[in-house]
């Protein structure tokens, strides 16, 4: 069964005048993949990610995910699907400031729902992102490319089988850059869905898929 | 979720302790202004039920206002002709007749019980004012040097002889707390009290024209069942004696209308710095919400149901609230003591006891409005941040 399916999905946004940024976008997304979305800025690439998300409603078209129509679940449903399916790696690092590091993990690990699988280890996911002798900072002690690791690990912290990353290799070093591709691989190994949205085409050919995001509609590259 | 609403508070520190200080002093003039009420009010209604008298017959030309006369610690020196009592004997309407004679308060130096007091004559006879509270056999029993102590003197004097102007007199009894200037008051045999004003130096220059034996300062009086109190003044007036009457429920309803009006103003005036912390709460807890909005966005993301989002802002929210008022409710009971005692030295009237009861229902009812005011104030930003489209939140419209 596919892990995430879109069809003619369409996004407007009523900014003055009517602005389509997903005109007619058809996708579908298997255990395995790991699809790099390509694009120039402002083009809709993280409006895509925020529908197959379900953080932002569509305005027409149908998305399902597991298996599940999107458009017939309320909003706590939606929530739980977050929870369970869904790991967001976002494009502004965000991480809750009062918490540090490892409770940032911690506090998702008790949100999220593994939905039979097992949660991960706080410590162990510190660890492969390289951040373990930072576990007690808060997020305004770290800097660019530690947050963003730390974003990425939150985001797998309940085996998500659909992993939704906007520019996730912004602010990382040539290094973190190919260990984030490389974790994503493995993700993508144990059977999971990796969408990663970039400007990048280096980083882009070193996923299994690559597409363009041109006028509103997605296009095999 | 209360984990994080704690660590939110933590460090924003500044901030939640600008909006601990608001719930605090409202919370805390509250507390202290229901607290004055029910002091007040209670300290009225214990000297309606214990001062045993429905109406006081004093000189006719004393110039005591009745309220002091009747609550203060300290009396004139007030005198009439103990022939006004046998006049009164004859008054329509009379059950019972006890007359009392106050010799001037004094400042009491050492060894001596309590630093001031003022001195109450009284008939062990006829007595039924101090009867009720330490019976009647009691009263009875007294001798002419037992006195009897009201309750904020010093109880280690007790069962002791002490030197009360000159005299070597029993400290035989203590009163309980009353409410009333009954609890500043010694208390001895009437005859005993018109020998002290003989013998004392202090006090003899005044009794040289006067025989204090054949004088009294006032009568208390109770009325027969059915006795209609404006009528029975009425007769003392008609009746030519050398006294004018006080209806003690007359005086104590008049000073709970004035206590009413000013409580009245005092809690308009809270109620308007209410209005002002809930308006400023709000604008905290508004702020704080728009502040996290994008905090707000990325924990539905994570997914956090509407339902949660809005527990963990009243959460926090409720919490400050709740520590304002425990620490208002605190502070406020603990300084009551110290309002009473200004209330006291301001007022003629007689506060009565600050008690745990007390203490209990106003710093609870603190607590309560601190619970309140910081749902109020709180569930509007709860709602807002709860209906935030976490996309918008995140990316603030970004496309």
């Amino acid at each position: 069964m596919e892990i995430c399916k879109l069809e003619h999905i369409r996004k407007d946004y009523h900014m003055g005048e009517l602005v389509t940024p997903l005109k007619d976008v058809d996708l579908t997304l298997d255990p395995g993949d790991f699809l790099a979305i390509e694009g120039p800025s402002g083009i809709g690439k993280s409006t895509l990610l925020y529908v197959m998300g379900t953080l932002l409603k569509n305005d027409g078209g149908s998305i399902i995910i597991e298996g599940e129509d999107v458009s017939t679940l309320s909003d706590d449903e939606k929530a739980d699907l977050r929870a369970t399916k869904i790991g967001f790696i976002f494009q502004d690092s965000n991480l809750v400031q009062a918490l540090t590091l490892k409770e940032n993990l911690e506090f998702a690990r008790k949100i999220g729902k593994a939905d039979g699988k097992d949660l991960r280890n706080v410590d162990e996911l510190l660890e492969r992102f390289g951040l373990s002798d930072r576990a007690n900072f808060f997020p305004h002690q770290l800097s660019g490319g530690q947050r963003r690791r730390a974003v990425a690990a939150r985001s797998l912290i309940h085996s998500p089988s659909l992993i939704l990353a906007d520019e996730p290799t912004n602010d990382l070093d040539e290094h973190w850059s190919n260990e984030m591709i490389s974790i994503f691989k493995e993700e993508a190994a144990r059977g999971a869905a990796v969408v990663m949205v970039t400007h990048n085409s280096e980083r882009s050919r070193q996923a299994n898929r690559r597409m363009r995001l041109e006028n509103g509609v997605l296009v095999e590259i | 979720m209360f984990d994080l609403a704690w660590k939110n508070i933590q460090r924003r520190r500044v901030q939640s302790l600008v909006t601990v200080a608001i719930t605090l002093v409202t919370v805390m003039v509250f507390v202290m202004v229901l607290g004055v009420l029910q002091v007040m009010n209670n300290g009225l209604e214990l000297s309606k039920q214990r001062l045993g008298a429905d109406a006081v017959l004093i000189p006719k030309y004393a110039p005591t206002q009745s309220e002091e006369l009747l609550f203060t610690a300290s009396p004139e020196n007030i005198y009439m002709s103990e022939d006004v009592l046998k006049e009164a004997m004859a008054l329509e309407g009379v059950s019972a007749l006890t007359p009392q004679f106050y010799a001037q308060t004094l400042a009491l130096g050492c060894c001596e019980p309590g630093e001031e007091a003022r001195i109450i004559g009284f008939d062990t006879e006829t007595d039924f004012i101090l009867a009720p509270f330490l019976g009647e056999e009691t009263i009875k029993a007294m001798g002419p040097e037992d006195i009897i102590l009201g309750s904020s003197m010093d109880s280690d004097i007790v069962g002791y002889k002490y030197m009360i102007l000159g005299e070597q007199l029993f400290a035989a009894h203590q009163m309980e707390p009353t409410g009333t200037g009954m609890d500043s008051t010694i208390f001895m045999d009437i005859d005993t009290c018109r020998a002290l004003c003989l013998s004392s130096d202090v006090l003899r220059e005044d009794w040289q024209k006067k025989d204090p034996y054949e004088q009294i300062s006032v009568i208390m009086v109770r009325f027969e069942e059915g006795v209609d109190p404006e009528a029975f003044v009425k007769q003392v007036e008609d009746s030519g004696m050398d006294a004018r009457c006080v209806l003690t429920s007359e005086t104590i309803t008049s000073l709970q209308t004035q206590l009413e009006t000013m409580m009245k103003v005092i809690f308009a005036l809270w109620a308007a710095s209410m209005v002002i912390a809930v308006m400023a709460l709000f604008g905290r807890f508004n702020s704080l919400a728009k502040e996290r909005k994008k905090e707000i966005g990325l924990l539905r993301a994570l997914g956090l149901k509407k339902g949660q989002v809005f527990t963990l802002v009243l959460a926090e929210c409720g919490i400050m609230a709740v520590a304002g008022g425990v620490i208002g409710s605190v502070i406020a009971v603990l300084s009551m003591g110290y309002v009473i005692d200004m209330l006291k030295d301001a007022f003629m009237l007689s506060p009565s006891v600050w008690n745990a009861s007390l203490a209990l229902i106003c710093g609870g009812s603190g607590v309560l409005l601190a619970v309140a005011i910081g749902f109020v104030s709180a569930v509007g930003p709860a709602l807002r941040s709860a209906a935030l489209d976490p996309q918008v939140a995140i990316t603030q419209g970004e496309v």
